[in-house]
């Protein structure tokens, strides 16, 4: 084994453990589940932006037959209003509380305000129905340029910008200011024969899983609770509801359903405390699913952004100094990720004077919930934007120029550390040389390129390896698989145990059954607790291989592990007949008793992922409509453990990425309210919008990790914003710098030639 | 969704008796539109009536000058009919890019024109054709049949059973659809009959409606030229979150320019 050997599973093609079910339609999802004697929960939202709650009476629905509880705002724990870290994640619960049920404000249209449990879903709709608050309409903001106004409407009246010294005296919608960077901009900037400054706007995106959200909650008369939910994250669902509702984690079991899609949205909780205050008041399990409306108008999108780009460049095309300000909406409490975008916006790049400054701002939006590579599409969408006017404006292939300027192996990120081995240059190779960079193009048309950088997370992980009696085994792991984590995960608990991939069951285990995994999310999966399984499979391998020297009174140290048997290391080992897997897990009884090999890591070593991707898109020059006609995605990976899942999380990604990049958009109404709230007025890409996006993986193997992993899943997201907006810009011959690009936006820079 | 009594009856008869007796009757054909309505509480009816058993209302009879269609023909039957696609290319190239395979294969005729969206297509195909719509009590010419927004000439208890559509000599449809309902944001239906140029636009409009100008223009020239010209005024044209009138304006005037073009080479 090592990360240049040959494999027999990793790397392999094999059918997913969990995929019959899910063709069949057997597999659970969180709305599957449920228990006799259960109740229908819903929740009554703010019609209104921004508003103080006077009154709520729900005298009149608890009255109603039918009904078995009700509660409000008041019902919940109030709970001190700080950051605490919980795994890879940070929350205040006071804020999160608030955003659950509000107790003095509405800060958004779709603020959850009461809540009804009642035995059936038309007598809850009733209920809801019946309840009456009074509500202050103040006034509201929801562009991020506006609310950093110095007269704009205040959110929160006592907040003061942290990150800023001295310390503003005015309250402000600003939450926080960020900064990174190093070296000397004037002097960068100075050297620069060439600069371009441009501002650069994004819409909110909805993550756009089809699962929505839902939960089946039940407390028991003696407070234990059970919770089936689908989430990123089992032991995320059970830390927040126990800060939440301020119990003890061991009272609480959460069960993971299947997931219907999460891609960061399902990182965070709406339902599931709302049900435990029902379900504990009502005596009976209590089930809540959101509409697709309340999905849109109450759960995260990623943040509107409005960004400044400005970038020097020698005739040569040395950059010679990077600088952003970076302003993110972060919906209705603070928690936008620019500090992400902030890090990441420059990281393609080797830049000796660099800085980027990033604002998180409140807005009367729901709150924004991390979507892939959380901050970074929007950044990096700002400067590939100017990278690709660079190229024209010097005169250089866009490619060429990244070349000349790509971060490697010691260039020192712009977010601080140094880079390891990384396979940025490797990715701007095979694209430059890949046939679709050189195919040629049609009148209308145009070819856009851009890079994508994403950290990658490692963090808490558990994982056990249980060898069954009959040879086989079965491996538990914490992560909620999303994007065919368990093949990956048995593909290399069969490479290391030296069993057949079918020999081995994985599962996704709940709280009570394995220990702490922090969340699926960051691209930490299949490196974090894919670490876990490979050491715990080398946990069992070692005991088999122990149990095997005791056979042949001989030292541990001599018996080797190959192709699933224990052997003797050498000739000096002595001569004993191999022993396989299958032969030791037979006599576990006699010899010890049962193999189960664990590992809980806090996993190290996490490496970067970068991606460049190239598009071809035809603008309609009488409409505005486009058109994209090619797409090829070319991505580090580290390793593909299992390349058909990892080209799918490509595609997904270019996918979302492109409907940021051409269609969704959040639309609200003068009156701060919602005004698309479905996939009939959001318009999310399917297949036919686009045509086959092509994959070229690379790898360059993280040495941190037993088979090379990086990471996959957040990469694919980041460049097709930059890349379709410069093949749009390229071919129109206008820049283009607000997305989406909507036809009748398109048409109309067509006709005013900017 | 609320909850209502659903009827299944097996003749058109008993069909009308129940648009006559129920307290709120809604009739349903394919329920493409019916369906997602209730389950957003737009439509609480007290009877659904479904025509899915109703005899004699899924026909196509194709003859030289004229194909007919029965109103509970769904949109992918009329696109896939080897006979419309020979004798009306233009209706079944319509049909064919009415929604998503999923619509097409439930939604119907008879089902669009009663309800008629103004970002529908099929109205357009009847005005642009100059159809004559059978119902249970008389048949109504196409130029009377859509009166206002979702509005028909339709009286409470008559059920569209067939609709008839001459055969042009020249005709194509072009729409510009919208990215997610692929509703047309602005459609329009060219057909040339002899000397007789007949302009309907679905979309822009409260309702489908016929261009005199570019009748006119046609008339004289059936090429794309004769409209190269033409402005076409976004007074009162339909505004939504996707885009406002002058867009339409524009989309108008294109997609009529290039249902000429397709005429011309054939339609489809």
């Amino acid at each position: 084994m090592g990360v240049d050997g040959n494999y027999k599973w990793v790397g392999k093609r094999t059918v997913r453990p969990d995929g019959t079910d899910k063709v069949t339609g057997r597999a659970l999802f969180s709305a599957d589940s449920s228990m006799p004697g259960m109740l229908i929960g819903k929740i009554l939202r703010s019609p209104h932006a921004h508003a103080k709650i006077k009154s709520i009476d729900t005298s009149k629905a608890e009255k109603l037959a039918g009904v078995k509880s009700v509660v409000i705002g008041k019902d919940f724990p109030n709970l001190p209003n700080k950051t605490i870290s919980i795994g890879i994640l940070a929350a205040n619960f006071s804020e999160m509380s608030d955003k659950l049920m509000a107790r003095k404000k509405v800060l958004y249209d779709g603020h959850p305000v009461a809540a009804v449990a009642a035995t059936t879903s038309a007598i809850a709709d009733k209920a809801l129905s019946l309840i009456k608050v009074e509500y202050q309409v103040l006034p509201h903001v929801i562009d991020v340029d506006e609310a950093m106004k110095p007269k704009a409407p205040l959110l929160h009246k006592k907040m003061i910008t942290v990150g800023v010294d001295p310390a503003p005296t005015k309250a402000s919608n600003v939450a926080s200011r960020c900064e990174f960077g190093f070296g000397d901009l004037e002097a960068g900037f100075a050297a620069a024969d060439v600069i371009i400054e441009r501002t650069f706007k994004t819409k909110p995106a909805h993550q756009g899983y089809l699962e929505p959200h839902g939960a089946v909650v039940s407390v028991a008369e003696d407070g234990q609770v059970t919770i089936w939910c689908s989430s990123q994250g089992q032991f995320m669902v059970r830390s927040y509801c126990a800060r939440l509702m301020q119990i003890d984690e061991a009272q609480i079991r959460v069960i993971p359903a299947e997931i219907g899609g999460g891609f960061g949205g399902k990182t965070v909780i709406y339902l599931e405390p709302v049900a435990m205050a029902l379900s504990g008041r009502a005596g009976k399990p209590v089930k809540m699913t959101m509409t697709r409306e309340e999905v849109m108008r109450a759960t995260g999108p990623t943040s509107g952004t409005s960004i400044d780009v400005k970038l020097g460049a020698t005739k040569d095309g040395k950059l010679t100094a990077g600088e952003a300000e970076l302003r993110y909406q972060a919906g209705c409490y603070p928690g936008s990720p620019v500090g992400p975008g902030a890090m990441t916006a420059f990281a393609p790049y080797n830049l000796e004077n660099v800085k980027t400054v990033g604002f998180d701002v409140v807005v009367n939006r729901p709150q924004a919930a991390a979507y892939r590579a959380p901050g970074a599409p929007m950044s990096e969408f700002a400067v590939e934007s100017v990278i690709d006017e660079m190229a024209q404006k010097l005169g250089m292939d866009p490619i060429a120029l990244r070349e000349l300027n790509a971060a490697k192996e010691g260039t020192t990120a712009p977010y601080g550390p140094k880079f390891g081995p990384i396979g940025n240059e490797q990715c701007l190779e095979a694209a430059k040389n890949h046939p679709h960079y050189s195919a040629p193009l049609g009148p209308n048309q145009g070819r856009g390129v851009a890079s994508g950088f994403w950290f990658n997370v490692g963090g808490e992980s558990v994982a056990s390896v249980n060898i069954n009696t009959d040879g086989t085994a079965v491996v538990l792991s914490g992560n909620p698989d999303i994007g065919g984590s368990r093949a990956s995960m048995a593909a290399m608990a069969a490479e290391v145990l030296g069993i057949d991939y079918d020999k081995v069951r994985p599962i996704v285990a709940d709280t009570s059954s394995i220990g702490y995994n922090d969340l699926t999310g960051g691209s930490r999966t299949t490196f974090a607790s894919g670490m876990a399984v490979c050491n715990a499979a080398t946990d069992a391998v070692d005991q088999m291989r122990t149990r095997a020297a005791k056979v042949w009174d001989i030292s541990p140290d001599a018996v080797e592990w190959s192709e699933g048997h224990a052997r003797p290391a050498g000739p000096n080992a002595g001569d004993f007949e191999p022993m396989s897997l299958a032969d030791i897990a037979r006599t576990s009884a006699k010899m010890g008793g049962p193999i189960t090999g664990r590992a809980a890591i806090n996993a190290q070593g996490a490496a970067p992922g970068f991606g460049t991707h190239i598009v071809d898109v035809e603008v309609d020059p009488e409409t505005g409509h486009v058109t994209v006609l090619r797409y090829t995605a070319v991505q580090d990976v580290g390793r593909a453990i299992h390349p058909s899942y990892v080209e799918g999380q490509i595609q997904g990604g270019v996918a979302q990425g492109v409907g940021w990049a051409l269609n969704e958009e959040y639309v609200y109404g003068d009156d701060g309210c919602l005004q698309n709230t479905g996939f009939l007025d959001y318009r999310m890409p399917v297949a036919s919008d686009l045509p086959m996006i092509d994959t070229v993986i690379i790898e360059v193997p993280n040495e941190a990790h037993p088979f090379g992993v990086r990471g996959v899943g957040e990469v694919p997201i980041i460049p097709p914003l930059g890349a379709v907006a410069n093949a749009v810009s390229n071919a129109i011959g206008v820049r283009m710098t607000d997305l989406p690009l909507s036809p009748p936006k398109i048409l109309a820079a067509i006709k005013n030639g900017s | 969704m609320h909850d209502f009594a659903y009827h299944r009856p097996q003749s058109l008869e008993d069909a009308a008796n129940f648009l006559r007796t129920a307290e709120d009757p809604l009739l349903m054909a394919g329920g493409q539109t019916m369906i997602p309505t209730l389950k957003q509480r737009l439509a609480a009816p007290s009877d659904v009536i479904d025509l899915a058993e109703v005899p004699g209302l899924v026909m196509i009879d194709v003859k030289k000058a004229q194909v007919s269609v029965g109103a509970m023909l769904t949109h992918a039957s009329v696109a896939s009919s080897p006979e419309v696609q020979a004798a009306l290319p233009a209706l079944a190239g319509l049909a064919g890019n009415i929604g998503d395979m999923h619509v097409r294969n439930r939604g119907t005729l008879g089902g669009s024109i009663a309800n008629n969206d103004p970002a529908a297509d099929y109205p357009a195909a009847l005005i642009g054709l100059g159809a004559t719509v059978h119902t249970s009590k008389r048949q109504i010419a196409a130029d009377d049949f859509f009166t206002a927004l979702f509005e028909t000439a339709l009286a409470g208890d008559e059920i569209v059973t067939s609709v008839d559509f001459p055969v042009p000599e020249l005709a194509a449809y072009m729409k510009f659809d919208h990215p997610a309902s692929r509703y047309a944001v602005v459609g329009v239906f060219i057909a040339k009959f002899g000397t007789d140029v007949r302009a309907a636009v679905t979309g822009a409009g409260p309702c489908v409606y016929r261009e005199a100008q570019m009748e006119e223009a046609l008339t004289r020239d059936f090429s794309p030229s004769a409209l190269a010209d033409m402005t076409i005024s976004p007074d009162g044209m339909n505004t939504d979150l996707y885009a406002g009138p002058e867009y339409r304006a524009n989309l108008v005037k294109i997609m009529a320019t290039r249902a000429v073009e397709a005429a011309l080479k054939g339609g489809g």
